[in-house]
């Protein structure tokens, strides 16, 4: 929008020479530089615009002399203009582009790759409310009012912290503490470092498998802690980009210190059959040079490895210049992810290891980026658009990564202070955080984000940052805007208002934890499994399993729940969170009917509403709603709110004094909810004393599973049922089957209420299926060998009656004889929850959790403001 | 609606159609929040012959050879070595040393007036091949599972890429807003080696993501009210949410309150739509008959039904993954013989049943079916580790493969493109994914080179970044 208007007021003023950054590469850029730029394969005509060199020495532009520029003859061209496809230049840009070539045709290096300029601002003034207040007077606003305490502890709690401020942390500023020590309070408290740790793993592609087809376990959450406990320590942020890109290779690094290292061990390892490790390997070395780019430089690098850049100054060689550094890494796409570091007897990390001297790899260039078609042979080098590589610096990756972050970078320090701002703001001084080339969005207030860049590189604190655009009265303005603001500018650009956004997924599920009480203060360690419905997790080639952690495992934050690539955690997913696939430098927050439902519906929030509305009503039985709006909003309801919620409460109370069963459902929702905390053993296998079943090892006829029919004169035994040519130490045989085929049948009685979520723990390496009472309740539908718990299917769960039951299992041997065979059954199932005796209160307490559900729902609740 | 949200709602509106002229991603980025929702119909680059897609993918890859592609001669060279001109430079996915070829033990006759050669398996799916196109040349350039996917289903083998059905329903929306527009069915067993990529959104916004709706527990995930609240407790907490909204929206002037809010009542109205469309108990015997579905269970039988049932409540896309198509011949599970034949009869049957369910219903023209797996299957027989084992089958080939399409524009009765005498390599009308990618597009009215989104300093686009996608106009009637 600004640079519309400086076009406009450019072509208004006449007489003004057109800017080259501002309004004359951004059209060569769009309209010109695809065909005639870098890229020497894909030019046409000899002709390149993106430099100054290359468009004179054609005559395309004449400096000083537009009418002899053949560019204009070409974009004017009366039946056959340039661009050949699109719509015609307008004769306003045409224009411009007079102008300019008249004045001289000056070529300046895109903003981004020039380093930051200080400009001056008055001593006493604070640098961001001085530069936002700058463009506020020249587009006629002014800021808005400040934000109430209230409205700012909340916000500021969950952007620096990603959860609602500790009782005592939040009383103390509320009772008139200084808002400066409220931040630093916030900004030393553990859950500081968790709440930037997860920004930076988007970044860093972190997850707990390996990718892929398989996508099986990966042991790295060490990294992760890294992360957290670098953040805490308010590590510079030089040094904590060096410790992941190269510890290894400084001198006497520490163990934490190789575990950061991690960073790049989070790419992809594909274990698929037949795959070539090399192709992996090398997408993993491109998949680091890209990451490295967007992360550190906000450059798109990965768009170089077919081709040289279209856009950008990186040449096809320079990717894989870069891509040389790093590629002599011990790392190759082995299932086991070599190498790794051993921490305990149990626990490892994928770590970073340099290849020997005499290991080195060549790297060449790859034709069009195929793998299978290398090309000349490069080496190390920095791109020569940029700075050269620090004196003393050694050309590997240690060197890299010093170059990064040299005060000569004219990126990295803009790049990171941009994304600390988005994140603060919901929209970078950069928008296209991913991208400040010449194809991203310039920024809307230049010469702040290099004041904020340049006094960050200083010192690299990024605590310091935080708070001093925390501090800033640009950040404290309230958020309310009026129809004629929200007109102007609608996506605040300006700020001329405080940021209002959705929070992130994690932000929504950890809130709505913590102010029920349930949020887990537990720190590090191996990622956990909340509830998640059946079935989300459908993996066939290996054992991994969701297997619903215990006590407060279930409610540590979000950051810590177990992240499947290829099967996101379902609230995670529908929040925007992404699955760490690939680096992702910015989440896109969109609005949709699957967020609705979650926060409604998803078990998981309504755990959390029954046990908001019981702290509601323990902390303030008179009045409970107006605890509920202090917990979650930290604000009193007004008086509209109070009579609404009121209403509600009492038209729910009302339906439920009729409902006792529901009533019941609402008040203990856990003790429905975690159907494994009932879970008791109705048949015990070997694993402890294993019970009898009737057996045979000939065909028993048709009516064998059926439960009257009689099996008196079948034989009886326990598991483990089986052979072996050697005895096995480990699965003891207790009765002998070493034929082809086994039948089995073990007769139960159940009492009333039924259990349900039957469940057959059964380990062999045969194939099986099971019958209840004569119906079909498992269709081996593929073998796999070991102990697994197999929950039996629909028609099978109903098929069990109270009182005597039948299961029938048919086991077939799948491999050879001579290879052993073994079948061990048994049977879990869920007891149902006993039933109380209904209160004369229990309505009403129901009907505040409804209430709570409401109010963890409210737009106000999942949005900061 | 109160008069301020109004107005700054139609200020929203009113920014986006500007379009501000610079900053290209904002503006993409401002129109999937637009206030009439992201999936909204939105007008097509050209008339479109398609509604809705169908893509019924068989993951693991049928075997071309026993199905469509006849090759007689290779039946006369059953068991003889692999000539060394066909494995040289090769690289297969379990095939070692030198295989054996492997004619087809199935036989295989002309049928309709296309006279299109087909094996004995498909005996239903030979009377309808004169409304179908085979394309018998399809060509790919990956052999594994997960990147072969990828490839057929958003442009590119590897992770972070948009899926087809994400592209249709950012291009165009969709007809019914209380369905998703993007569906995902799968049938039990194995997900696609792909993963959850394979419908992902990756840099579109997610609200274009595929919607995967599951047949055991809720459709879509948390569609249900929570255990202990009824529909009518439901309705009074939407009430009251929308009045607090409101009364906040007041102060805070935010018109994303009053968008919030529209989602809350669509996923209101999806609670009892989806469930609807998504149970097929009430459909007549006859259909059931047909198809070979039986409600409850989760098949790609009734996948098939259900696909009919969406695309009929105007779902814009509706992909379909079956599973245990890999017949490689390791045991008796994945033999040609045994593991294929069962496998094959419920599907000729299902989907033969959809496309003359389609055609009666009249919504055949205006949904395109395509059929078909990620790669073919070798000519050779697997020798997995070296040694021929005591079961049939064959490795992942992608030269050359089959697929066919139905409805929404195709031409009808076409047999397009051959393949060598052994089946080995293309010998005419190659037609590869990208060139599949670009058709489905076409059908739907958008053009393939223009839909695009940018990210990264790219216009990225299904078809990826060179101009080698073609619109296969000799397929379209």
């Amino acid at each position: 929008m600004r640079w519309l208007l400086w076009i406009g007021a450019a072509l208004c003023l006449g007489a003004q020479t057109p800017d080259f950054q501002r309004d004359i590469r951004p059209l060569l850029g769009k309209r010109c530089v695809a065909c005639h730029g870098p890229d020497e394969h894909g030019r046409q005509a000899g002709l390149r615009l993106d430099t100054f060199d290359g468009a004179t020495k054609t005559k395309a532009i004449v400096p000083g002399d537009s009418a002899k520029s053949r560019v204009i003859a070409r974009v004017s061209h009366a039946s056959r203009p340039m661009p050949p496809t699109g719509p015609r230049l307008t004769d306003a840009e045409i224009s411009l582009l007079k102008k300019w070539i008249d004045g001289g045709a000056g070529y300046t290096k895109h903003w981004a790759y020039e380093k930051p300029k200080r400009t001056a601002y008055p001593p006493t003034a604070n640098a961001i409310d001085y530069f936002v207040q700058q463009q506020l007077q020249a587009e006629k606003l002014t800021p808005a009012k400040p934000a109430d305490r209230g409205t700012l502890a909340r916000r500021a709690a969950l952007d620096l912290i990603g959860v609602p401020p500790e009782p005592a942390v939040l009383a103390k500023y509320m009772q008139g503490g200084s808002y400066s020590e409220y931040l630093d309070a916030l900004l030393a408290s553990p859950q500081y470092g968790e709440r930037w740790a997860k920004v930076w793993l988007d970044l860093a592609r972190y997850a707990d498998t390996q990718g892929y087809e398989k996508d099986s376990k990966r042991t790295i959450w060490p990294y992760r802690d890294w992360v957290i406990r670098a953040f805490n320590e308010n590590l510079p942020f030089d040094k904590f980009t060096t410790l992941q890109l190269a510890a290894d290779l400084m001198p006497d690094p520490s163990v934490d210190d190789l575990i950061a290292t991690g960073f790049h061990r989070n790419t992809m390892t594909n274990t698929e059959g037949g795959t070539d490790d090399e192709e992996f390997r090398d997408a993993a070395i491109r998949d680091r040079v890209a990451t490295t780019g967007q992360v550190w430089m906000g450059q798109t690098w990965g768009c170089a490895q077919c081709h040289t850049h279209k856009y950008d100054p990186l040449s096809h060689k320079e990717f894989y210049q870069i891509y040389a550094f790093f590629n002599q890494t011990a790392d190759d796409d082995h299932p086991s992810d070599r190498p790794v570091l051993k921490l305990t007897s149990t626990a490892s990390t994928l770590v970073m290891k340099e290849l020997a001297e005499d290991k080195r790899r060549k790297t060449r260039i790859y034709d069009r980026g195929n793998f299978l078609t290398p090309g000349e042979e490069v080496h190390a080098a920095v791109p020569a658009a940029f700075h050269k590589l620090p004196e003393k610096a050694p050309v590997n990756r240690l060197g890299f990564a010093q170059w990064l972050v040299s005060q000569e970078n004219p990126l990295t320090a803009r790049v990171t202070v941009n994304r600390f701002w988005s994140r603060l703001f919901g929209r970078g001084l950069v928008e296209s955080e991913e991208d400040f080339g010449t194809q991203g969005v310039g920024p809307t207030h230049p010469e702040l984000l290099d004041e904020l860049a340049l006094d960050f590189q200083k010192d690299w604190d990024m605590k310091k940052l935080l708070k001093r655009i925390a501090m800033s009265e640009t950040y404290q303005q309230s958020s309310e805007v009026s129809p004629e603001l929200l007109q102007k500018d609608p996506a605040n650009k300006f700020y001329a208002r405080g940021a209002r956004f959705r929070l992130d997924a994690e932000m929504v599920r950890d809130q709505a934890l913590a102010v029920a009480g349930l949020l887990s203060h537990k720190q590090f360690g191996p990622p956990v499994m909340p509830w998640q419905p059946d079935g989300v997790w459908l993996v066939v080639y290996n054992g991994d399993r969701w297997v619903t952690s215990k006590g407060e495992d279930r409610y540590r934050r979000a950051m810590y729940t177990f992240m499947r690539r290829s099967s996101a955690y379902p609230s995670m997913m529908n929040f925007d969170a992404p699955t760490g696939e690939t680096c992702t430098i910015r989440r896109i927050r969109t609005n949709t009917p699957l967020q609705a439902l979650t926060s409604m519906n998803d078990p998981a929030f309504m755990e959390a509403a029954q046990r908001l509305a019981e702290r509601a009503q323990k902390e303030s039985p008179a009045d409970p709603a107006k605890r509920l709006f202090e917990l979650v909003l930290l604000r009193q309801p007004n008086k509209a709110e109070a009579a609404r919620v009121a209403a509600l409460h009492r038209q729910t109370e009302a339906e439920l004094k009729t409902q006792p069963e529901n009533t019941g459902k609402l008040l203990r929702y856990s003790d429905y909810l975690y159907k494994e905390d009932r879970e008791a053993t109705l048949i015990a296998d070997a694993r402890t004393s294993p019970k009898e079943w009737r057996y045979v090892t000939a065909d028993p006829g048709a009516e064998w599973t059926k439960p009257e029919f009689d099996d008196r004169n079948w034989g009886a035994g326990p598991g483990y049922f089986g052979y072996f040519e050697k005895p096995q130490e480990t699965t003891p045989i207790k009765t002998t089957w070493d034929t082809d085929s086994l039948w089995l049948r073990y007769t139960l009685d159940l009492p009333a209420p039924l259990p349900t979520n039957f469940k057959m723990p059964i380990r062999t390496n045969a194939q099986f299926d099971i019958w209840v009472n004569g119906v079909v309740a498992w269709n081996n539908m593929f073998e796999r060998s070991g102990h697994y718990e197999y929950l039996l299917n629909d028609d099978g769960q109903k098929a069990f009656r109270p009182g005597r039951n039948v299961i029938a299992v048919k086991v077939s041997r799948h491999g050879t004889k001579k290879s052993g065979q073994v079948f061990d059954p048994g049977l879990v199932a869920s007891l149902p929850v006993p039933v109380q005796k209904p209160g004369r209160a229990d309505a009403s307490r129901a009907a505040w959790v409804v209430v709570a559900n409401t109010i963890l729902n409210l737009d106000e609740t999942v949005t900061r403001r | 609606m109160n008069e301020k949200l109004q107005t700054a709602l139609a200020a929203t509106r009113r920014h986006f159609l500007q379009g501000c002229g610079v900053g290209l991603a904002n503006m993409f980025l401002a129109e999937a929040q637009t206030a009439d929702g992201p999936l909204a119909p939105k007008k097509p680059h050209h008339a479109p012959k398609a509604k809705s897609v169908i893509f019924l993918h068989m993951a693991g890859s049928p075997s071309q050879l026993e199905l469509f592609d006849y090759k007689p001669e290779l039946v006369k060279y059953n068991g003889k070595p692999c000539p060394d001109e066909l494995l040289k430079g090769k690289r297969f996915a379990f095939i070692k040393g030198v295989p054996k070829m492997l004619g087809t033990p199935y036989k295989f006759k002309q049928h309709g007036q296309s006279g299109a050669w087909l094996s004995e398996l498909l005996p239903h799916f030979s009377s309808i091949v004169d409304d179908v196109t085979i394309v018998r040349s399809m060509s790919t350039d990956q052999f594994n599972h997960a990147p072969a996917q990828l490839f057929v289903h958003t442009g590119n083998p590897r992770f972070g890429f948009a899926s087809m059905g994400a592209w249709a329903t950012y291009g165009l929306g969709t007809e019914n807003q209380d369905l998703p527009g993007f569906v995902v069915l799968t049938s039990g067993g194995n997900n696609p080696d792909g993963g959850k990529s394979l419908w992902g959104s990756a840099f579109l916004p997610s609200v274009y993501q595929g919607v995967h709706c599951r047949s055991h527990g809720d459709p879509v995930l948390f569609l249900s009210d929570p255990d202990g609240m009824t529909r009518n407790v439901r309705r009074k907490t939407l009430d009251a949410l929308k009045d607090l909204n409101a009364i906040q929206a007041k102060q805070s002037g935010d018109p994303e309150t009053e968008a919030r809010m529209g989602q809350y009542e669509l996923a209101y109205r999806m609670q009892i739509s989806v469930p609807n469309v998504m149970d097929i108990s009430k459909e007549p015997e006859a259909v059931h008959k047909a198809y070979g579905t039986e409600p409850g269970k989760t098949s790609l039988a009734n996948n098939c039904l259900l696909a009919r049932r969406l695309v009929e409540n105007g779902v814009r896309f509706v992909q379909i993954y079956d599973w245990g198509w890999d017949h490689h011949g390791t045991s008796k599970r994945d033999d040609i013989q045994y593991a294929l034949q069962p496998h094959i009869r419920t599907a000729d049957q299902a989907v033969t049943a959809l496309i003359k369910d389609l055609k009666q219903r009249g919504l055949l023209d205006q949904t395109l079916v395509v059929w078909g797996g990620e790669f073919g299957r070798t000519p050779m027989r697997e020798n997995r580790g070296g040694t021929e084992g005591a079961f049939i089958g064959r490795d992942h080939h992608p030269y050359a493969y089959t697929m066919w399409m139905a409805g929404g524009g195709m031409k009808k009765g076409l047999n397009y493109g051959e393949t060598d005498e052994i089946g080995y390599y293309v010998t005419k009308d190659k037609m590869t994914p990208r060139d599949l990618q670009a058709t489905i597009l076409h059908q739907l009215g958008l053009d393939p080179h223009r839909l695009h989104y940018p990210y990264l300093g790219l216009n990225q686009r299904l078809i990826g970044p060179s101009e080698e996608a073609r619109v296969m106009k000799d397929l379209l009637a």
